[in-house]
């Protein structure tokens, strides 16, 4: 039912969630990111560049479910090549492949984004201390490149 | 080499010498001055002493920065420059010695005040223009309406006879209150005069005897008098005038406008003078610090042992009368921290201060991590490519980039440049191609599993030499057993589990684990009191096995930052292929190229920075760290648009 049963159709359902729910995630970090640091900027606009930064680290839960959707369509051959015939198994394997990231993506970027918010405050009040605001969001990161990791070697692992 | 030895300075000096000695303190920027406290031995002299202050001069001085900040602000908001992103990173300083600042200094003073005077007429003059355009523009609006009554306004007044009213009505409501007032025996004449936005404009002419019944009729509407009673002539001519008075005042604005962009030339006069006034403010701040009596003042800080030769000799030359005493810290007295390191490590003192200052008795890690950052950066980017970009773009800043931070930034980033294309080319390619061949050693992202490895190994060796600090660090300060059971213990546990994978030393790994275990059991719980708790800590102690774990386990972000670079290169790539064929595609494809590699390295350049230090402020820092130290802040000139030399300092 619902094409379930075939492998391809599994694993490009994999494919789009993972840049679908990593990609929603970043979208809401940046955004949220992004009202706070205009706020900050309209007061001061020197503080563009170290607020810039801080916007953009929760761009890159979007840039890697981006990249291990690619990987599934290059395995299952949509890219650069003729459709691969997947078992139902193969196609399940790919679809969990691509969860890591998708899930760990969405909800890291979200928190990502809510600390780089306070990070933003933080530079607002003590520019010279950007780079600890930096580094507050990217102990976010590090779950989101583990997801990203577990989801690759997953990737990796499926014989086709 | 690491964190700099400070001596603790006394000085004592005749008041009538303070200002040239501050002066030459000032430009020399060898001391930190610090609150005075008094020595352990002697504190009961600072009771003797006054706290010194200026603030007479202090206030004038911020009266005076007062003003420059509101000149400045005042040319920014009606005359601002246009610069882009790096302008404030490429301007040049304008250079002065002391002397010849104090000279310029009237000059700028003169220029200031000058200027503060034009700004506060000239606000003045614009708020009154922008108060006299809004009633012009006020009045346009309420005539504009009425622009087609033919009657001048001052004959719409009542006659004898007959009363004259000026109103509007809803659009909805005209019609009915036109039959309304029919049905009355009123005698009148209605006139629509304009049909705007809803409105209604009507004159309404009623005799006297019937205004009470027509007053009747309007007020069951919702209707609005217009009266203009200081108004003459026709309402024509009279928009023709405000046309024309509005024109004027926009010329006055320009011509006001004109007056700015010429005080606008004192600008950089004005951005000197702020620098002057600011370390003439510090200088007075300093003052807050000293201790006084009537003729002699006291003052208490720090400086680098290196300078010690460098200050006597310069305060020896300012006077005769002054008397330096300095002495080495006492024992765990907290000194201010001032990193050294040699030229090729110098520059990582960025990242290191980006976290924060060491322990004065702690250890200085910049030296001790260069060489992993830039190694764990190379991985982290992996693309040969990117790291020619990076290297040519740090060169091409370091030709045109003065500033000491920006410069050190660039350094590193030409180290991490080089370290980019060294792994491109070993395990990665140029652009997501392999131009030139595979991989010289193999591709990462085939064989991810095997980068894996080498990055945990990586990890290990950066942990095992965090640990190896702390051994140095112990060693010297002749804590042996603490070296052995802290660092040594620890050794023979990891390599011992690591020892299991191999099945050749297993065995041996097996016994060397189960005797650094028993040996950490004895020896961590030593600081508790009874046995018990002694056991139980020393067991306890063994759960940070786990800590060395995912410290190790976080390496693995190497692997996957190097496949998030390689991959979007490989998508950039085959999305620009898909569209080639015809021409248009091919600018396509170039567009795509160019825009999706340029993003890929700006994201992936900063996500390999931020990484790599991260590795070393959590997992390295982690080994041997000690935070809470305070950097050395000497008291010196900070100057942010033109530079100051020093003059008659004696040299290095």
């Amino acid at each position: 039912m619902f094409g379930l049963e075939s492998g391809i159709v599994l694993a490009v359902i994999g494919a789009a969630l993972a840049v679908l729910l990593a990609g929603i995630g970043s979208a809401i970090g940046v955004g949220t990111v992004g009202q706070a640091a205009a706020g900050v900027v309209s007061e001061d606009p020197d503080k563009f560049g170290s607020t810039l930064i801080l916007q953009a680290l929760p761009g890159t839960q979007g840039i890697y479910g981006l990249l291990v959707g690619f990987l599934i369509l290059l395995r299952i051959g949509f890219i650069g090549g003729s459709p691969v015939a997947l078992t139902v198994e193969q196609g399940w394997s790919f679809f969990f492949a691509a969860l890591p990231i998708a899930i760990g993506g969405l909800i890291s970027a979200i928190y990502q984004g809510k600390t780089a918010v306070s990070g933003v405050y933080l530079v607002a009040k003590r520019a010279e201390e950007s780079g600890k605001a930096i580094i507050f969001a990217v102990m976010v990161e590090t779950y989101a490149v583990l997801a990203l990791l577990m989801s690759i070697m997953m990737l990796f692992g499926v014989r086709v | 080499m690491g964190i700099a030895r400070m001596k603790k300075v006394y000085l004592l000096a005749h008041q009538a010498d303070k200002e040239r000695v501050l002066s030459a303190l000032q430009q020399a920027g060898l001391l930190e001055i610090n609150e005075i406290t008094g020595t352990e031995e002697a504190a009961d002299w600072v009771t003797l002493l006054a706290r010194d202050q200026e603030q007479q001069a202090l206030q004038e001085l911020e009266g005076r920065l007062a003003e420059v900040k509101f000149n400045l602000d005042f040319l920014n908001r009606y005359h601002p420059v246009r610069k882009g992103l790096l302008d404030d990173f490429l301007a040049e300083k304008k250079s002065f010695t002391a002397g010849e600042m104090e000279q310029l200094a009237t000059g700028w003073a003169d220029a200031s005040s000058k200027v503060f005077a034009a700004a506060k007429a000239i606000e003045e003059k614009l708020l009154q223009m922008r108060n006299e355009e809004t009633r012009l523009q006020n009045l346009k609006q309420q005539l504009l309406p009425w622009r087609r009554l033919p009657v001048p306004l001052e004959e719409l007044h009542s006659t004898p006879a007959v009363k004259i009213e000026l109103f509007t009505l809803p659009v909805n409501a005209a019609d009915k209150f036109r039959a309304e007032l029919a049905e009355t025996d009123a005698a009148y004449a209605l006139e629509q005069v304009e049909n705007l936005r809803g409105e209604i404009y009507f004159v309404l002419v009623a005799h006297h005897s019937d205004v009470e019944t027509v007053r009747d009729v309007l007020k069951r509407f919702d209707y609005v008098r217009h009266t203009f009673p200081e108004l003459t002539g026709l309402v024509d001519e009279l928009l023709a005038g405000l046309e024309e008075d509005l024109q004027k005042l926009a010329a006055r604005q320009e011509e006001v406008r004109q007056n700015i962009a010429e005080l606008a030339q004192y600008r950089e006069q004005l951005l000197y003078y702020l620098d002057y006034l600011t370390v003439l403010r510090e200088k007075k701040q300093a003052v807050e610090n000293l201790g006084r009596t009537v003729s002699t003042f006291a003052l208490e800080g720090w400086v680098r042992e290196a300078d010690e030769e460098r200050l006597q000799q310069l305060l020896s030359a300012v006077s005769d009368s002054v008397v330096l005493v300095t002495r080495e810290p006492e024992p765990g007295e907290a000194f201010p921290v001032q990193l050294e390191n040699k030229p090729l490590f110098a520059p990582f003192e960025f990242v290191t201060k980006l976290y924060g200052a060491p322990s004065p008795y702690g250890i200085d890690p910049t030296a001790a991590f260069a060489p992993f950052f830039i190694i764990f950066y190379g991985i982290a980017l992996t693309d040969a490519a990117y790291g020619l970009v990076l290297v040519l773009l740090s060169v091409l800043g370091l030709m045109k980039i003065k500033g000491e931070n920006m410069r050190r930034l660039l350094k590193i980033l030409f180290g991490c440049g080089i370290s980019t294309i060294v792994f491109g080319w070993l395990i990665g390619g140029w652009l997501g191609y392999q131009v030139l061949g595979a991989p010289l050693y193999f591709d990462a992202i085939n064989d991810p599993m095997r980068l894996l490895i080498y990055s945990l190994a990586l990890g290990i060796i950066h942990i095992f030499w965090g640990m190896m600090l702390k051994l140095i660090h112990l060693v010297r300060q002749r804590q042996y057993f603490a070296a052995f059971a802290d660092v040594i213990l620890w050794y023979g546990l990891i390599i011992g589990l690591l020892l299991l994978i191999v099945p050749a030393v297993a065995r041996f790994g097996k016994y060397l684990a189960i005797a650094s275990a028993v040996g950490l059991i004895l020896t961590q719980g030593r600081a508790q009191s009874s046995i018990i708790k002694k056991f139980f800590s020393g067991v306890l102690s063994l759960y940070n096995i786990t800590s060395y774990l995912s410290d190790i386990l976080s390496y693995s972000r190497l692997l996957a930052l190097g496949l998030a670079t390689g991959v979007v290169s490989l998508t950039v790539n085959t999305m620009a292929g898909l569209l080639k064929g015809n021409p248009i595609g091919y600018v396509a494809m170039i567009v795509i190229l160019a825009g999706g590699h340029v993003f890929n390295l700006a994201i992936n350049a900063l996500g390999a920075f931020i990484h790599s230090s991260r590795l070393q402020y959590i997992e390295f820092y982690n080994q041997f760290y000690e935070g809470g130290g305070k950097y050395f802040n000497p008291f010196r000139m900070q100057t942010r648009h033109l530079d100051i030399r020093p003059e008659g300092l004696p040299d290095k």
